[in-house]
C-alpha cells in the first residue's frame, strides 16, 4: 500500500537517506527500527508530506504522493501523525482532538461524538475540558493519538511515540497501537530505536541504517537471522566472529583464526565472513565435563569474565577467541566456574549465522 | 515643590470637571493612535505572516532591517511624511498635511516595524512540532494560518500593546505633520496629549501640564492592564 | 467608526465652497502673535462673521515663511520687513498689508548684573557681551530659530559693530541659542535668570510666569511692525485665496483694528499691539499699506 522506491533526503550536504526502498503491506503493523539519527524521523515525515524528498518515489496506493502537489492535501488528510513530542495546542483536549475534524468541515454535533468515543478509546473519557498542557507526559500523548485517530486515518504514522514516556504509559500505548489495528485495520508505521518494541507490536521490521533499509523481515527473521553485522550488532547479537570460508567434504565450514567453526553458509569457498551466535545458543560445560552431542562445535578455553546482567550472567570466554554466553546463577552456582575456571563452550551448526563480511 | 503640588491640584480639578479643551485633547490622542494601531495591526500581522512561513532569499536580512527600523527615530518619520505630504510633494494633491489623518499616517508608519517585527518573532516562536501537527492534521494554508496566529495569540496581542503605547506617546511626527493646532472645530484639530504637554509646559502652565501627563498616563497604563487581563483569560 | 468620520471630514478642502460649507483658512505665523492669544482672540470672530474655520500653525518666522513657500498654508503673519520684501520679490506672497506693530523689548534680571538698565539699545547688547565675557552671571538668551525676532536680535548686533557669525555665536558661555519660539525662549531665560530680546506681547503674556524685568524699551531700532499676506494662487491654484483675502482686509478693518488697539489692557494695563492704521508713517510703511483693501 505504502511503496518507497529508492527513497533519498539531502538537507544541503547533509545526507540522511540514500536510497530507502520498502512495501508497507495495508493493515500491517510496520517498525523503523534503527540507531539514533538514522533517518528514521525523516523517512516518516516524507510520507507525510511534511517534507519532500531529494530522490526516488513514494507511492501510496499506486499514486506517488509527491508528484502532484494539488493532491497533497487530500493525500495527507487520509494519514495521521503522531510525533515524538506531544504538541498540544494551548486550549482544552476538547478542542484539540476537534482540530483535524473542524479542518475537515465536519459538524459540531459529530464531532461531540467522535471525541468521546476516542477519549474513552484512549482511557481519558471526561477529560474534555481539561486544559490539554496542564497533562502529564503520557496523558498528553494519548490526546495526540486520540486527535490522530479521530479523523480515521487509513494510515498511522507514530515516530517514536514512547521515547520519553513511563513504563505504564508505554504499556498503554502499545495496547492502544494493537487494539487500533486490529479493531479499524489501520495501517501503523512507527519509528523506535527500542527494538524489542518492535518486536512486541510489528508484524514485519525495517532496520534502517546508514540511510537505507538493511533488512525488511519479520521480527523473527530479522532477530535471528540478521542480513549483515551492523544489523546483527543493533538486534543484539554479541558473538560477531571474523572468518574465513573453506569446504570440507559436503559440509562448509568456517576457519577463525586456525579454528575450525562447522557451520551452514551459503557463501563459496575462501569467502570474508562473518558469525553470528546468539548468547542463548551457548553452552557452557566444565572441561571434558562429558561428550557434547554430536556435530556441535565444541572449543575449550578459560572464563575470562563473568559479569550480572537482570538474573542471568554473561559469561566470556577466551577459546582463540571471544565468545559470550548467557546462563542463570543457578546454572553458573551448578558449575563453579569463575574466572579462569577451563570450561567447553559448545554451540550447533544451526546456530551460527553466516553473514559476508563487508 | 510647591509648583508641583498646587499643579496637581489644579490637574484633578481639571479632570474631575471634564475640562472641554483637556477632555477634546486626550479624545483625539486615543482616536488617532487607536486607529492608527488597528492600520498598522491590518498590515504587520499579514506581513509579518507571510515573512515568518516565506522562504526566500534575504529573509534574514529582511529580518535584520526590520529589526533595525525599531529605532527609527520619530522625528524622521515625521519629516518623510511632511515631505510627501506638503503640497509640493508626490501626495500634496490630497491636502494631508496639518490635519489628524497625517498624524495618523506618520504613527502607523513608525509602528509598523516594531509591530511586523514583533508578529514575527510569536510566530517563529510557535513549537515548530505544532506546524508539523497542524500540516499532518491536513490543515489548508489558510487554516494552518488562523491556528498558528491562535497559538500565538498572546504575544501577537502583545506586540498591538506595544505598538499602541509608542504611537500615543510620540510627539516628533505628530507636531511635525499635524501643526499642533487648536482650531474651533474637532474634528480639524491636531493637538494631541503629547503635544499639547509640550506646548503648555514650554509656556509654563503647569497644572494643564500635569493634567495631561496623568491622563496620558492612565491611558497606557490602562491599556497595558487590560491586555493582561486579557491574556489571563 | 468615530475614527472613520472624522477622517473623511479631516481631508483638507474643497476650494470652490458652497455657502453651505465652511472653509478652512491656514494661516503661518509666528509665536510671538500666537502666544500672545491675539489670534485667537480675533480668529472667532473671524470665524462667526465669515462662517470659515481658521487653523493656526505656529512656527518661527523662518518656519512660516518655509510653508507658504511650499504652498501648505494660506496666509502668512510675520514680522520681517527685509525677509518678506525677498518673499514678495520671488512671487510667493502678494498683497502684504500691516496690521499692527508694537517694540522689542531687551529684557533680565532684576539683579541686573551686567548693569544695561536704561541704556541705548545696542550699547545694552554691547555691555552684555563685554561683561558676559568674564562675569559668569551675565547670560544672553537667543532665539536662535531664524525667527523675526532673531532677525531683529541680529540686526542688533550688528548694529554694535559686531559680526554675528565670529564675534557672537559660539564665542562663549555667555551666549545660549535657544533654537525655540519666543514663549519658550522667556522660560529658558527666566530658568537660567538671563537676559534675552522679546517682543513685548509675548512678554506681557507671560509675565505673570517670569521674574524677568525690562530694562531696556526705548529706541527706534526696538520697532516691531506684523503684517499679513496672502501666498500667491498664481503658484498654488489651488489655495484658498478668496478666505485668505478676506482674512487680510479683516485684519486691517477699522473694527478689528480698534480689537488690536485694545487686546490685553484689561489684563495686563497696557496694550500688546499698536494698530497701524494712523502710524503708518511712525513705522515706516506706506499708507496704501495700512488702509487700502485687497480688491
Amino acid at each position: 500500500m505504502i511503496e518507497c522506491v529508492d527513497v533519498a533526503k539531502r538537507f544541503g550536504s547533509t545526507v540522511v537517506l540514500t536510497g530507502v526502498t520498502a512495501r508497507i503491506e495495508a493493515g500491517e503493523i510496520f517498525a523503523v527500527i534503527g540507531p539514533s539519527g538514522s533517518g528514521k524521523s525523516t523517512l516518516l515525515r516524507l510520507i507525510d508530506l511534511l517534507d519532500t524528498p531529494t530522490g526516488g518515489t513514494i507511492r501510496i496506493g499506486g499514486t506517488d504522493i509527491h508528484r502532484e502537489p494539488e493532491r497533497g492535501l487530500a493525500v495527507r488528510r487520509m494519514m495521521g501523525m503522531v510525533f515524538q513530542k506531544p504538541a498540544a495546542f494551548n486550549t482544552t483536549v476538547y478542542e484539540n482532538i476537534a482540530v483535524g475534524l473542524r479542518f475537515r468541515g465536519v459538524g459540531e454535533a459529530a464531532i461531540r461524538e467522535k471525541v468521546k468515543e476516542v477519549l474513552r478509546m484512549v482511557g481519558l473519557a471526561g477529560y474534555e475540558e481539561r486544559r490539554a498542557r496542564t497533562l502529564s507526559g503520557g496523558e498528553m500523548q494519548r490526546v495526540a493519538l486520540a486527535r490522530a485517530i479521530v479523523i480515521e486515518p487509513d494510515i498511522l504514522l507514530m515516530d517514536e511515540p514512547t521515547a520519553n514516556l513511563d513504563p505504564v504509559s508505554v504499556a498503554l500505548i502499545e495496547d492502544l497501537v494493537l487494539r487500533i489495528n486490529r479493531d479499524r485495520g489501520t495501517t501503523i508505521v512507527f519509528s523506535t530505536h527500542d527494538m524489542y518494541q518492535g518486536q512486541r507490536l510489528a508484524h514485519r521490521v525495517g532496520v534502517l541504517m546508514k540511510g537505507v533499509f538493511a533488512q525488511v523481515g519479520s521480527p523473527r527473521e530479522v532477530f535471528t537471522l540478521p542480513a549483515s553485522r551492523e544489523v546483527a550488532r543493533f538486534v543484539g547479537v554479541e558473538n560477531i566472529v571474523d572468518g574465513v570460508v573453506v569446504s570440507e567434504n559436503g559440509s562448509s565450514a568456517v576457519d577463525v583464526g586456525g579454528i575450525r567453526i562447522r557451520a551452514r553458509s551459503p557463501f563459496g569457498a575462501g569467502e570474508a565472513v562473518a558469525l553470528c551466535i546468539r548468547s542463548e545458543d551457548i553452552r557452557i560445560a566444565p572441561a571434558d565435563g562429558g561428550a557434547a552431542a554430536p556435530g556441535r562445535n565444541v572449543l575449550s578455553g578459560t572464563v575470562a569474565a563473568i559479569v550480572p546482567r537482570g538474573p542471568f550472567s554473561r559469561v566470556t570466554v577466551d577459546c582463540g577467541f571471544m565468545i559470550t554466553s548467557i546462563l542463570s546463577w543457578k546454572k553458573v552456582d551448578d558449575l563453579d566456574i569463575r574466572e579462569g575456571s577451563q570450561v567447553e563452550v559448545s554451540f550447533a551448526p544451526e546456530s551460527v549465522h553466516v553473514v559476508r563480511r563487508e | 515643590m510647591y509648583e508641583i503640588i498646587e499643579g496637581f491640584i489644579e490637574a484633578t480639578k481639571l479632570i474631575a470637571t471634564f475640562d472641554p479643551d483637556v477632555m477634546a485633547i486626550a479624545a483625539r490622542s486615543i482616536i488617532v493612535s487607536f486607529t492608527a494601531t488597528i492600520a498598522a495591526t491590518l498590515i504587520s500581522v499579514p506581513l509579518g505572516a507571510a515573512i515568518s512561513f516565506g522562504s526566500f532569499r534575504g529573509k534574514k536580512s529582511l529580518i535584520n532591517l526590520i529589526q533595525t527600523l525599531y529605532s527609527l527615530p520619530t522625528v524622521i518619520v515625521g519629516l518623510l511624511i511632511f515631505l510627501l505630504i506638503s503640497r509640493v510633494g508626490p501626495f500634496g494633491f490630497m491636502r494631508l498635511l496639518f490635519t489628524p489623518t497625517a498624524m495618523i499616517i506618520a504613527q502607523t508608519v513608525l509602528i509598523l516595524p516594531i509591530m511586523t517585527g514583533l508578529t514575527i518573532a510569536a510566530l517563529s516562536g510557535v513549537d515548530p512540532v505544532i506546524r508539523d501537527t497542524l500540516y499532518s492534521l491536513g490543515a489548508t494554508r489558510l487554516q494552518f494560518l488562523v491556528n498558528i496566529m491562535k497559538e500565538a495569540r498572546f504575544a501577537i496581542l502583545m506586540a498591538v500593546a506595544v505598538g499602541f503605547g509608542r504611537a500615543i506617546s510620540e510627539v516628533g511626527a505628530a507636531i511635525l505633520v499635524g501643526g499642533n493646532i487648536m482650531a474651533s472645530s474637532f474634528a480639524s484639530s491636531t493637538r494631541t496629549l503629547t503635544t499639547a504637554i509640550s506646548l503648555e509646559t514650554s509656556m509654563g502652565n503647569i497644572p494643564t501640564s500635569i493634567a495631561l501627563g496623568i491622563i496620558l498616563l492612565a491611558i497606557a497604563l490602562g491599556v497595558n492592564l487590560a491586555i493582561t487581563r486579557i491574556q489571563h483569560r | 467608526m468615530v475614527a472613520l468620520l472624522l477622517i473623511c471630514g479631516c481631508t483638507g478642502t474643497t476650494t470652490d465652497p458652497t455657502p453651505a460649507e465652511k472653509q478652512q483658512l491656514r494661516i503661518a505665523t509666528t509665536t510671538s502673535l500666537d502666544d500672545t492669544k491675539l489670534l485667537n482672540h480675533l480668529s472667532s470672530i473671524f470665524e462667526k462673521q465669515y462662517n470659515a474655520e481658521v487653523l493656526v500653525i505656529s512656527a518661527g518666522t523662518g518656519k512660516a515663511l518655509e510653508y507658504g513657500q511650499r504652498g501648505d498654508v494660506d496666509v502668512l503673519m510675520v514680522h520681517d520687513r527685509a525677509r518678506e520684501d525677498v518673499f514678495l520679490a520671488d512671487g510667493y506672497g502678494i498683497n502684504r498689508r500691516v496690521f499692527a506693530y508694537n517694540f522689542f523689548i531687551l529684557i533680565g534680571p532684576e539683579a541686573d548684573p551686567a548693569g544695561i538698565k536704561g541704556m541705548e539699545p545696542t550699547k545694552a547688547f554691547a555691555t552684555i557681551r563685554e561683561k558676559g565675557m568674564t562675569d559668569k552671571n551675565v547670560v544672553f538668551v537667543s532665539r536662535g530659530d531664524a525667527s523675526g525676532t532673531h532677525a531683529k536680535e541680529q540686526a542688533l548686533w550688528k548694529g554694535a559693530g559686531f559680526n554675528y557669525s565670529t564675534d557672537i555665536q559660539g564665542s562663549g558661555d555667555w551666549y545660549l541659542e535657544a533654537g525655540k519660539g519666543m514663549g519658550e525662549t522667556l522660560t529658558m531665560a527666566n530658568e537660567k535668570e538671563a537676559y534675552t530680546l522679546s517682543d513685548i506681547g509675548t512678554y506681557l503674556a507671560y509675565k505673570g510666569n517670569l521674574d524677568l524685568v525690562t530694562l531696556v524699551d526705548e529706541g527706534d531700532q526696538l520697532l516691531n511692525v506684523y503684517c499679513a499676506m496672502q501666498i500667491n494662487p498664481a503658484k498654488y491654484p489651488d489655495i484658498n485665496s478668496t478666505i485668505a483675502k478676506d482674512w487680510v482686509n479683516f485684519m486691517i478693518s477699522d473694527d478689528v483694528q480698534k480689537e488690536i488697539a485694545s487686546f490685553g489692557v484689561d489684563k495686563y494695563g497696557q496694550p500688546l499691539f499698536y494698530a497701524a492704521q494712523k502710524d503708518w508713517e511712525k513705522i515706516g510703511v506706506t499708507e496704501a499699506e495700512v488702509t487700502d483693501p485687497i480688491a
